[in-house]
């Protein structure tokens, strides 16, 4: 017990292992804060770190220390840096595309759509992004820059349950963001823990009603979080703790036989340090290496993640004079009732020369 | 004799675990005390790198339309200095960007090199121009000059810039192409005087640990 504890201990009490585990964590930390900042209006700190998250992405992260231990049998895949999952990584983009919009900058939001994109599809497993926002942003920012959004939105239409979506409306002068729901949560499954699994997000939000001086909006989801999430196919990461599972079961398996076989050949030897007994001790040793190297390996997948997303995303645009306006935001159950102590109120300013951007979520945190 | 399997089994599994417990505590750091600041040339490709625009491509873009723009007559052979007002670039590729960075590079090198042959128009401070001579107009503050005549120059050509990029996904990585076009408008005309473009292409490949 004393040496589990000594073992339990090192994380917290080697300041070298904290720092690590701080500075492999720390995209995991900026995206959390970065919603929380979104959904508290604080967008100029939540720019700070998504920038920060954006930068990080777009480098090609090659082999470092952090993904050779991940990738070792003896190793953790947390310990590797905490980039998040293609989902998450393509809700950081995501963000930050709403707020570069938010600066007057679409075609550098139209930029994060792309790259969100990319990362969300996979050649490997032959999936393509299937996200209807990031398709139909795309089209849109193209549309409203003065180019063809055709194709993307023929893209996001295909992919979309709420069929036909809205024409691109390029006169539009308000464009608005809303999220509601948990999105899922990550757990490991299987026997030693090696698959990484998602529980499903949840939401008693079914959809949006937006109203702004006479107009009303009713929002449905164009996106769910946990889809994405389950829905792009095998890691290759996954054969990697495939592998490790493997191992770690077959040296224990070895060491179990090699310890029965050992000790049956010493009972049987009846201490006379005969051959048998010699075998005996040497199969006993070599069960025993093979039980430890089984014990140290470790499958076990990451479940580090971005706790605080949302289940369902939703846009719509509108148009509205320049000026200050007020409306609300309702969110309604499965039966279309108004949950009650969520409303929001919204106070914002329409400009005269580029669009305005209003982001709304349920959640606070 | 059996029957004490489990035991030995547990000896074991308590062995690996101190092993591993100790390993971890007594198991060097790699690279414990980080990575110095390393100061580098912008022009060179440094240890943090992507398929995107970097500093490196700035540059070589940047100085490649200085060197063209400077070399077309209507810039080279001009009686008197043109006026160029800059347009912010456009950006359509999948990398966010700084967009004001690459005209004023363009602008810097431009005023560097050209030794005066050519004239840029400050049009990102026009709103605490203008605020400034209404000041100098109410008498608020004092003139050089009569601040009721208008001074404000027109431009006699439009620098614009645009960033298009092209990606590819594939099993043995990411390759990015991005192609950068830029161009000088004659506005009395609207005539393209000058257009150049520089085109960029990278490719890598993630760990397979995010992948």
């Amino acid at each position: 017990m004393a040496l589990l504890f000594a073992a339990g201990g090192c994380a917290t009490d080697n300041p070298k292992a904290a720092a690590q585990r701080t500075e492999r964590d720390k995209l995991m930390w900026d995206y959390r804060k970065a919603a929380t900042a979104m959904r508290q209006g604080n967008f100029d700190e939540a720019r700070a770190l998504l920038d920060d998250a954006v930068t990080t992405l777009n480098a090609v992260r090659t082999a470092d220390s952090g993904t050779r231990k991940a990738r070792s049998l003896f190793g953790r895949e947390e310990q590797k840096t905490f980039l998040g999952e293609p989902y998450e990584r393509v809700m950081a983009f995501y963000y930050r595309g709403i707020l570069y919009w938010m600066q007057g900058e679409p075609d550098n939001a139209r930029a994060c759509y792309r790259s969100a994109a990319v990362i969300d599809g996979d050649p490997e497993k032959k999936y393509g992004s299937d996200y209807v926002l990031l398709d139909y942003l795309d089209g849109y920012v193209t549309a409203k820059l003065g180019g063809d959004g055709s194709e993307a939105h023929a893209r996001a239409e295909k992919n979309s349950a709420q069929k036909p979506l809205p024409p691109y409306d390029k006169s539009a002068n308000v464009v608005v963001f809303g999220e509601f729901g948990r999105g899922p949560t990550k757990f490991a499954a299987g026997r030693y823990g090696e698959q990484l699994k998602f529980l499903p997000g949840n939401s008693i939000i079914h959809s949006v009603r937006v109203t702004v001086e006479g107009q009303q909006l009713a929002l449905k989801p164009l996106d769910d979080l946990y889809f994405q999430a389950t829905t792009r196919g095998g890691r290759v990461m996954d054969h990697i703790l495939g592998n490790k599972a493997v191992f770690k079961s077959t040296t224990d398996a070895a060491g179990n036989a090699a310890i029965i076989a050992g000790s049956a050949l010493i009972a049987g030897g009846s201490g006379s340090r005969g051959a048998a007994d010699e075998v005996g001790l040497g199969l006993l040793l070599a069960g025993l290496v093979s039980k430890v190297a089984s014990s140290a390996a470790t499958p076990e997948a990451d479940t580090r993640q971005w706790y605080n997303l949302p289940q369902y995303l939703t846009f719509t645009a509108l148009r509205m004079p320049p000026g200050p306006h007020t409306g609300t935001v309702e969110f309604l159950n499965a039966t279309g009732q108004v949950v009650p102590n969520l409303n929001k109120q919204l106070n914002f300013t329409v400009y005269p020369d580029r669009d305005t951007v209003i982001f709304f979520s349920d959640q606070n945190q | 004799m059996i029957m004490k399997l489990p035991s030995l089994s547990n000896l074991t599994l308590c062995s690996a675990l101190a092993l591993t417990g100790f390993g971890c505590a007594t198991s060097g750091v790699k690279n414990p005390s980080g990575t110095p600041v390393t100061e580098m040339k912008a022009d060179e490709r440094g240890f943090v790198a992507g398929t995107g625009i970097e500093s490196q491509d700035m540059l070589a873009v940047t100085e490649k339309m200085a060197r063209g723009i400077l070399s077309i007559p209507q810039i080279a052979h001009a009686a008197t200095p043109p006026r160029i007002a800059l347009e912010p670039v456009k950006n359509e590729t999948r990398f966010p960007i700084n967009k004001d960075i690459f005209l004023t590079r363009i602008r810097v090198q431009l005023y560097s090199k050209a030794a005066g042959r050519v004239v840029f128009l400050d049009r990102e401070q026009m709103q605490a121009l203008e605020r400034e001579r209404e000041l100098k107009r109410t008498g608020q503050v004092t003139a050089s000059s009569d601040p009721s005549v208008q001074e404000f120059k027109g431009a006699d050509f439009l620098l614009t810039g645009k960033l298009q990029g092209m990606t590819t996904k594939a099993a043995a990585g990411t390759s990015d192409y991005v192609l950068y076009t830029f161009r000088l408008t004659d506005n009395r005309t609207s005539e393209i005087v000058w257009e150049d473009q520089a085109e960029i292409k990278k490719q890598g490949l993630e760990d397979a640990v995010y992948r």
